[in-house]
């Protein structure tokens, strides 16, 4: 196995977080999804994202099993490299909903960087990622479309974006690696210059938005958890604080 | 809501099959839901869905006369009997 220069690693574990927190969040609806059929279509697509990101740690560990457990939940808060938009707790199904929208919008984008990535494995991992996220997409577009032809529902899906773009903005936020990663291979560009591409496929779709007129928040080159954070991973962890020697 | 029945065809020569049902607003919907309903696990390789108010039916009052028709089940006896009658009358 290859071992990844440390902006690479950086730069790799961002994307992972980014992953592994949605993919949590996704799977926070079991059970309590508006109805039974979304429901199951959220588990699915949050075991996409988890998915990925274990594909991200194993590329990031170099397959070593306790150090992907290590990257995933055991690292210390401030060596994160999560954005503030999938650390969110988020108070109501059409915010979840604009989040899901917003971040497999940008998420496709992001693989399409990645698809020839010098690091080994990494390619293949974003063609079958970019594959699921087709499914994703439509998700979470086909869901807008028909609520947004509804206007209380569309009323609410844009106070909801009103509270959620900010935070999406802050995806594109660059780990300090990441400038190294892309004159290495890693990547083909900065994951900065996908941000017009996105917000001209979020005006299209919600029209009655400028992004150009947002902040995102200040994470400090992704160094700084939001207050959300904490409570997330504790949860995520529960399992494994039982017994950390526990054999699976 | 429309409510659409689901069909699946397997892998290979078989037919496509009624697996159930499901709820939408519309036909994108009705799609991307289904396949999380009803095909996670690959059960098919072709999924159709079709809006129930859109099938045509023939029911059962339609169908029952049909019910009493044994000579239709034609299995090839008589015309072997009288065959092998002819064949005897003849010898």
């Amino acid at each position: 196995m290859t071992v990844l220069s440390e902006s690479a690693s950086e730069y790799l574990l961002a994307f992972a977080d980014d992953e592994h927190l949605m993919g949590q969040r996704y799977t926070e609806w079991i059970g309590v999804a508006p109805f039974l059929e979304e429901d199951l279509a959220l588990a699915s697509i949050g075991q996409d994202e988890l998915g990925h990101a274990l594909m991200l740690y194993t590329i990031v560990a170099g397959g070593d099993d306790a150090t992907i457990d290590q990257l995933a939940l055991l690292r210390d808060v401030d060596d994160y490299r999560s954005s503030w938009l999938v650390e969110a707790n988020l108070p109501s199904w059409e915010h979840a909903l604009i989040r899901h929208w917003l971040y497999d919008a940008a998420e496709e984008l992001r693989w399409e960087l990645v698809d020839e990535s010098t690091v080994p494995g990494l390619a293949d991992v974003a063609e079958r990622a970019a594959q699921e996220e087709l499914y994703h997409r439509r998700h979470a577009d086909a869901l807008v479309d028909a609520l947004l032809g509804i206007p209380e529902s569309a009323e609410r899906l844009q106070t909801a974006l009103t509270e959620v773009l900010p935070l999406a903005l802050g995806l594109f936020e660059a780990v300090d690696g990441e400038a190294d990663a892309v004159t290495e291979g890693v990547a083909k560009a900065p994951f900065h210059s996908q941000r017009a591409v996105w917000e001209t496929r979020v005006v299209q779709r919600f029209t009655r938005v400028d992004p150009g007129q947002c902040t995102a928040p200040d994470q400090d080159r992704r160094r700084r958890r939001s207050s959300d954070f904490a409570p997330l991973i504790a949860r995520m962890r529960e399992v494994y604080d039982l017994d950390p020697s526990a054999v699976w | 809501m429309r409510t659409y029945e689901v069909f699946l065809k397997p892998d290979g020569r078989d037919g496509f099959r009624h697996v159930g049902s499901i709820e939408a607003a519309n036909d994108e919907l009705a799609l991307v839901m289904a396949r999380e309903n009803y095909v996670r696990r690959a059960e098919g390789s072709l999924l159709w869905l079709v809006d129930r108010t859109q099938i045509v039916i023939g029911d059962e009052d339609f169908l029952a006369p049909n019910a009493d028709k044994p000579h239709r089940h034609n299995d090839g006896r008589m015309v072997a009997d009288r065959r092998r009658r002819l064949r005897e009358d003849r010898e």
